[in-house]
């Protein structure tokens, strides 16, 4: 079903999930997923509810070990290494592939805490080096202008919208070579996701960048590969040119002309 | 029945007599739980006032700072020092075991029977009367170690007491903290450790320091599991020591030992003066319990909880 013939789909990997199940308990959510993801683009994710999407996702960087009863079997390779290899180590999984959440989840610290978390839990000390990666995942994340002076006030008393780019700034400080987003902007009002979007186009200059979304226009207008979710099972995946005007199997034509979903 | 009510020329919007009954029994049961609330601060403003109409006259500073003695006139000094000192060796017992135990059954123990287990074990400790619990202090600490009445045997005795009460605050303070800060943490490649030490336990230091006040006044007013482990007297020669194998009787001790025990004339004016600095004592722990939580929980996360 998935089409990774040349020339239909010739992608270079950065990310790549080969026969991927993933079970609650005795309930299987994802059913032999495979699925390529490019270096430097966005490629994304896109079903009904309940379609597995962002159970997925959570399976690219490992965050199902948090979740008791939960079992992923199969592969996902970072650059060619599995991730689920025994000697993979999540704490390291986790730094080089970030995530953002669908809620903004700033931590209760002021904002410069928040950003400079990530380097500091990796060992940085130095408040000059602290400084500078914050202000310049703070600028990557097209925050620093609105925050640089209330840097030390809560983070807390931001807009959804700020503390979302503020959740993808604290990623990025991190220096991650992937960002894995759930539905980053589902609880934002549309000004701040144009903001999520027109960062996200930012950010695919230097980062693979795989996401989540329910909303057909958000995935058409940002994303250069995506995968269509159905019931666990990747139905359909493509160029998004293709999958949105030549989609190829029935269930994709009917989802994405709103026939489901 | 529907269409006769739709086919009707117009529906009045004043009430009629089953919606004036609704509203009747609505207003009704507004006052009764207001009286119901009301009355739980009448009940505390009269036991209040009634006490310090009753022990005003006995304070002084006198009475405060010097020693009981056999006849009139003696004070409560040593028993305020020995409250405050059973009370701070008991935390020191206390609190790291329960912060570990709740950190632990919380953050760490998948549910299963090991978990289970120690949860009912502390449910099951925190039924246990304090008079039985002073029993098995004397039991172990006055007989078996042959102690003797002990501040350090009354303060183990009060540990063991009060040990569940503080691993159930510990528990319900870490499951007060959002999983999605915890996802955050481990998503930036945070060690649970890591994320339990900056960002749970930071989250929840409100309500912990909270819930430890709390019982910190709890301590402190404790009588029965200390009548038989810390003793009824102070020493006369050295009634401030630190040594804690040496028996120190506490301030609500002091209360019950002068009603019940005492032949000292002036049984009314020490008894009473006693019973209002406890209460006085209590409801400050209670004050202190709120503000500290929530200068915590600022200092902590840079906002008021």
């Amino acid at each position: 079903m998935i089409d990774v013939s040349p020339g239909s789909v010739d992608i270079r990997e950065k990310l790549n999930a080969i026969h991927l199940n993933v079970f609650y308990g005795s309930f299987q959510a994802i059913k032999d997923a495979s699925l390529k993801m490019a270096a430097k683009t966005v490629t994304a994710l896109i079903g009904p509810s309940g379609c597995g999407k962002s159970t997925f996702l959570r399976a690219l960087n490992r965050m199902h070990d948090l979740t008791p009863g939960a079992r992923v079997e199969g592969e996902v390779t970072l650059d060619g290494q599995d991730i689920y290899a025994p000697d993979a180590d999540p704490v390291v999984i986790r730094h080089r592939i970030g995530m953002v959440f669908q809620r903004p989840n700033p931590f209760p610290k002021t904002i410069y805490e928040n950003v400079a978390y990530g380097p500091k839990i990796h060992g940085e000390r130095d408040k000059a080096t602290l400084d500078a990666t914050v202000e310049r995942s703070l600028r990557q994340a097209a925050l620093w202008d609105e925050v640089k002076d209330r840097l030390n006030r809560s983070a807390l008393d931001l807009s959804g919208g700020q503390q979302q780019r503020m959740c993808i700034a604290r990623v990025l400080a991190v220096e991650p070579e992937v960002i894995l987003m759930d539905e980053p902007a589902s609880a934002l009002d549309p000004i701040a996701t144009s903001k999520i979007e027109d960062l996200i186009g930012e950010l695919k200059k230097e980062f693979s960048v795989v996401i989540v979304t329910h909303s057909m226009q958000q995935a058409a207008r940002i994303s250069e590969y995506t995968a269509f979710f159905h019931l666990g099972e990747i139905i359909e995946f493509g160029t998004t040119t293709n999958i949105f005007t030549r989609p190829r199997e029935k269930k994709t034509e009917d989802y994405i002309t709103g026939r489901f979903g | 029945m529907a269409s006769a009510a739709s086919s009707a020329p117009s529906r009045r919007l004043s009430s009629n007599s089953g919606v004036r009954l609704r509203r009747l029994i609505d207003a009704l049961a507004t006052g009764v739980l207001w009286i119901m609330a009301a009355s739980i601060i009448c009940l505390l403003a009269t036991f209040i006032m009634y006490l310090f109409y009753l022990g005003f006259h006995s304070l002084s500073w006198q009475f405060l700072t010097s020693a009981p003695t056999q006849s009139a006139g003696g004070g409560i000094g040593p028993e305020i020092y020995n409250s405050f000192y059973i009370l701070v060796l008991t935390l020191i017992f206390t609190v790291p075991i329960s912060l570990g135990a709740g950190i632990y059954l919380q953050e760490y123990a998948r549910p299963g029977l090991f978990r289970s287990v120690v949860q009912f074990s502390a449910e099951s400790l925190a039924t246990v009367p304090s008079i039985v619990m002073g029993l098995f202090g004397l039991l172990i600490f006055v007989f078996y170690f042959h102690w003797g009445f002990t501040a350090l045997g009354g303060a183990l005795t009060l540990t063991l007491l009060n040990l569940p009460a503080l691993v159930r605050v510990t528990q319900e303070a870490l499951a007060s903290v959002p999983d999605s800060l915890r996802e955050a943490s481990i998503g930036l490649g945070a060690t649970k450790w890591q994320t339990i030490m900056r960002t749970v336990l930071p989250s929840a230091i409100g309500r912990l320091t909270t819930g430890i006040v709390l019982i910190a006044g709890r301590i402190f007013g404790e009588t029965a599991a200390l009548i038989f482990t810390a003793g009824l007297s102070v020493s006369a020669n050295h009634p401030y020591e630190l040594n804690p194998f040496r028996s120190a009787e506490t301030l609500a001790i002091h209360l019950w030992y002068t009603h019940s025990e005492s032949v000292i004339p002036d049984v009314d004016r020490v008894g009473n003066g006693s019973a209002l600095v406890l209460l006085i004592m209590v409801l400050a722990f209670n004050i202190a319990a709120r503000l500290a939580g929530s200068a915590l929980t600022k200092r902590f996360t840079g906002r008021s909880s």
